[in-house]
């Protein structure tokens, strides 16, 4: 037979993976177990049949949902502050964003210089969280709208210039440099060579993040920076359920609109253009005018006096808030404490983000895909520190609070993005299993699941990256963490000991970016 | 009697009919070719005999049982458990280890338990280790299945139906996507393994002197009904210039082994990079 022989070494009796598989079980086990201490993981709450009545009837208040007049106008005032709030923020942003982009990408330069300044300053914009700007920004300029413009202005500058610069370090350099190499400036070569190729990504990602913009925005509301949160965070200190339950289908009515009009933007931008001189079309056209109005109707509505941001007089009490963080308190026992509550955050997001990875995996197997649906939009389009507010009154404060609200929230993300990864994983597979006799599931196991695992895996990794920021200040509703702490000593006006947490933030923050992007490279 | 269409018709629920009024038998151990142009229902007629299809019009049964659209579910899944069927291109997982993919051939038959356990530990190594050594891939047992080359990985589609012990082997154009030698030496391999077997063997294949050369009994398809059924010897030249023939009657070329114009390897299709959003 002409085909090749066999080579004489034989293959052992037994598996020869299995024994890493084992050690790889036992090690997982080691390292959960006292993860599931730490976060208080228990089954019992959710169990105990008085606990059960104590949460059904806190749930049973939800309903109906409070319609009175005088709140729906509450609501629908709250509801635009939100939008305001997030489009005044995103404004802020892309003025930050731009010019620091500028800067700090290494694209269109000669020589590969990336410009270390920038980048950290983008580092500290990005990795103290937007909610802790905004705490810091409540104390200086008081309670309202104000600070959560700035907070989310700063983070998501932050953010929008660490991926624009990305974006256009990835696109083809190729026209560039032929552009430069005949004698165009940085600036020309951006705009001629590189910004065609990276226009669409680039407005997608703006639109995508504006839309985030609105959920955290509700969020900011619960330190006290207006909005639906405020109203939220209200209505769940008075345990009025019905006024909770409104806020709720007002958000995820919000959610839906802003998802729908991304959804519609984004897919604008594959129209081509039309052929004439002017390269914007009536969408275009449209977009910017409506975007100036939304932007000129927010400042309208939040009223933010800026001239009184800018006095010498904020100046001074700016500057006597930011030193009293200075210097941060180093003492041994208070290091102990914020080395347990950076524990503490990464046992949250790690238990939630697999008991999410193991609903949303269940929830997106093909059979049950379509009544669910509904289930996994509910979970995702509500935040995850309104979830704490309920878990919290479910199975008490504390990080068991916060690892539920997690999961809830992570369960409706990775359902949605499990399902399609199932979708497009090749069909051949399952399909021949089924024709030889195997059941759903075990074509599933078999067939599916191995050409889909990398993907989930990925999806699931970057979730959690995501959780592990959010674990860390979800406990400014008591759900345990670095968030928590740093929610007491602000209270407590204990401002040495509140720079420190807040530098264990940065610094965790900084170390999830450096992991994950190591971890994509060994992957890729 | 290893399966009896009688009469047999496919119809679609677009409208579009691939078969009608195709009789044909096997007795067990038969080994029997498909051949005819491209669309001609080949594939459609495997389907049907593997009961992934059943007929909209007359009677068919496969291994002794009735198989037809009010078939309760479960017998239909005891009935497939018996047929095993190679693809055009293997269906396994890039990133399965070869031992797993061989061993799923028995889902239909094991209990689910020990399915389950066999995703953590291969339940049956030495009966992999003896279908693989069929087609001289012992040495790969534990290898994952994106290490082997295009052949290779057919090799393993083989032993998995090996493995699944068929009473009948369905393989739908098995060496398309294989080099010339190669597909020679695998059609060979197909047809030994099966007669050691006593398992029917009913394949389609583009080239006609493959057919030839390597099937008792021939049966050509055009138009989605049977042109005829023949014992290889007696499958004339004109008979085949009929079935290759271009709609209008005009001549066409005969596809043979040697001759084909493209060659596509189905390990060329990686799978897509893992892609995440940059959200943060």
């Amino acid at each position: 037979m002409p085909i090749e022989r066999a080579e004489p070494a034989r293959p052992s009796r037994r598996d020869p993976s299995a024994r890493g598989r084992l050690s790889g079980l036992i090690l997982t086990l080691v390292v959960l177990w006292p993860m599931l201490q730490t976060s208080g993981f228990s089954l019992r709450p959710l169990f105990d049949a008085d606990n059960l009545k104590v949460i059904g009837g806190f749930l049973a208040q939800f309903l109906p949902p409070e319609t009175s007049g005088e709140f729906l106008a509450y609501l629908g005032q709250a509801t635009l502050e939100t939008l305001a709030i997030a489009t005044a923020g995103m404004a802020l942003a892309f003025v930050i964003a731009v010019p620091m982009a500028y800067l700090s990408t290494g694209a269109a330069r000669e020589r590969v210089t990336l410009n270390p300044i920038a980048r950290s300053v983008l580092t500290i914009l990005r990795g103290i969280p937007e909610l802790v700007w905004a705490l810091v920004f409540v104390r200086v300029f008081g309670l309202g709208p104000a600070a959560g413009v700035l907070a989310l202005g700063l983070t998501y500058g932050g953010m929008l210039a660490k991926v624009y610069a990305e974006i256009l370090e990835s696109t083809v350099p190729a026209p560039a440099h032929a552009l430069r190499a005949s004698g165009a400036g940085r600036i020309q070569a951006l705009l001629y060579g590189l910004l065609p190729q990276a226009a669409k990504e680039l407005t997608s990602y703006t639109v995508y993040r504006w839309e985030c913009a609105i959920r955290a925005s509700v969020v900011m509301g619960f330190v006290g920076a207006g909005g639906l949160g405020q109203l939220m965070d209200q209505a769940m200190k008075m345990l009025n359920g019905g006024e909770a339950a409104s806020i709720l289908l007002a958000f995820m009515l919000l959610v839906a609109a802003a998802d729908l009009l991304s959804w519609w933007l984004r897919r604008a931008l594959d129209a081509a253009p039309a052929a004439r001189a002017l390269p914007f079309g009536w969408r275009t056209g449209t977009f910017v005018l409506t975007a100036c109005a939304a932007l000129w109707a927010s400042m309208r509505l939040l009223d933010i006096d800026f001239s009184a941001l800018f006095t010498a007089d904020a100046a001074t009490s700016m500057g006597d808030f930011v030193r009293g963080f200075f210097p941060p308190d180093l003492s041994r026992p208070w290091l102990l404490r914020v080395l347990q509550g950076i524990w503490e955050t990464l046992a949250i997001s790690i238990v939630g983000t697999l008991l999410a990875a193991i609903a949303g995996l269940l929830l997106a197997l093909p059979r049950w895909r379509a009544p669910w649906n509904v289930v996994l939009n509910v979970l995702r389009s509500v935040p995850e520190l309104v979830w704490a507010t309920i878990t919290a009154l479910a199975v008490g404060l504390g990080p068991f609070a916060g690892a539920l609200a997690l999961a809830l929230h992570t369960t409706g993300v990775l359902g949605r993005l499990f399902a399609e990864a199932l979708q497009n994983a090749p069909a051949a597979p399952a399909n021949a299993l089924k024709l030889s006799g195997s059941n759903r599931l075990l074509a599933f196991c078999y067939g599916t699941l191995p050409g889909a695992a990398p993907q989930l895996l990925a999806y699931t990794l970057y979730r959690w990256e995501m959780n592990i920021r959010m674990a860390a200040i979800l406990g400014f509703v008591g759900a345990g963490g670095l968030g928590q702490l740093l929610y007491f000593e602000l209270s407590l006006f204990h401002y040495a000991q509140a720079s420190t947490v807040i530098m264990a933030m940065l610094l965790l923050s900084i170390a999830v970016d450096w992991s994950s992007a190591a971890l994509r490279r060994a992957m890729r | 009697m290893s399966f009896m269409l009688d009469d047999v018709g496919l119809t679609h629920s677009n409208g579009f009919t691939a078969l009608s009024h195709i009789s044909l038998s096997a007795i067990q151990g038969e080994s029997i070719a498909l051949i005819g142009p491209s669309g001609a229902g080949k594939t459609s007629l495997l389907s049907t005999i593997g009961t992934a299809y059943l007929p909209t019009a007359g009677r068919m049964q496969v291994l002794g049982r009735t198989a037809a659209a009010q078939s309760a579910a479960r017998e239909l899944k005891a009935l497939r458990s018996r047929i095993g069927t190679v693809h055009q291109a293997a269906p396994i997982p890039l990133r399965q280890r070869v031992v797993t993919a061989v061993l799923a051939g028995k889902l239909g038959q094991w209990p689910l338990w020990k399915a389950l356990a066999s995703l953590a530990y291969p339940q049956d190594i030495a009966g992999a280790r003896e279908a693989l050594a069929r087609v001289q891939l012992e040495d790969k047992l534990f290898a994952r299945c994106d290490q082997l080359s295009g052949g290779q990985l057919q090799r393993v589609g083989i032993a998995r139906v090996l493995y699944q012990q068929a009473g009948l082997i369905l393989a739908d154009e098995p060496v398309s996507a294989l080099d010339p030698a190669l597909s020679q030496a695998t059609v060979q391999l197909l047809v030994q393994e099966a007669a050691a077997r006593k398992a029917t063997l009913v394949a389609s294949l583009h080239a006609v002197d493959l057919a030839l050369a390597n099937f008792a009994r021939i049966v050509g398809v055009r138009n989605g009904r049977l042109a005829f059924d023949l014992p290889a010897a007696q499958v004339s030249e004109a008979q085949l210039q009929a079935l290759y023939a271009h709609a209008d009657g005009s001549p066409a070329d005969l596809p043979m082994l040697h001759n084909r114009l493209a060659q596509r390897d189905p390990a060329s299709t990686t799978p897509a990079p893992i892609q995440v959003n940059a959200c943060r």
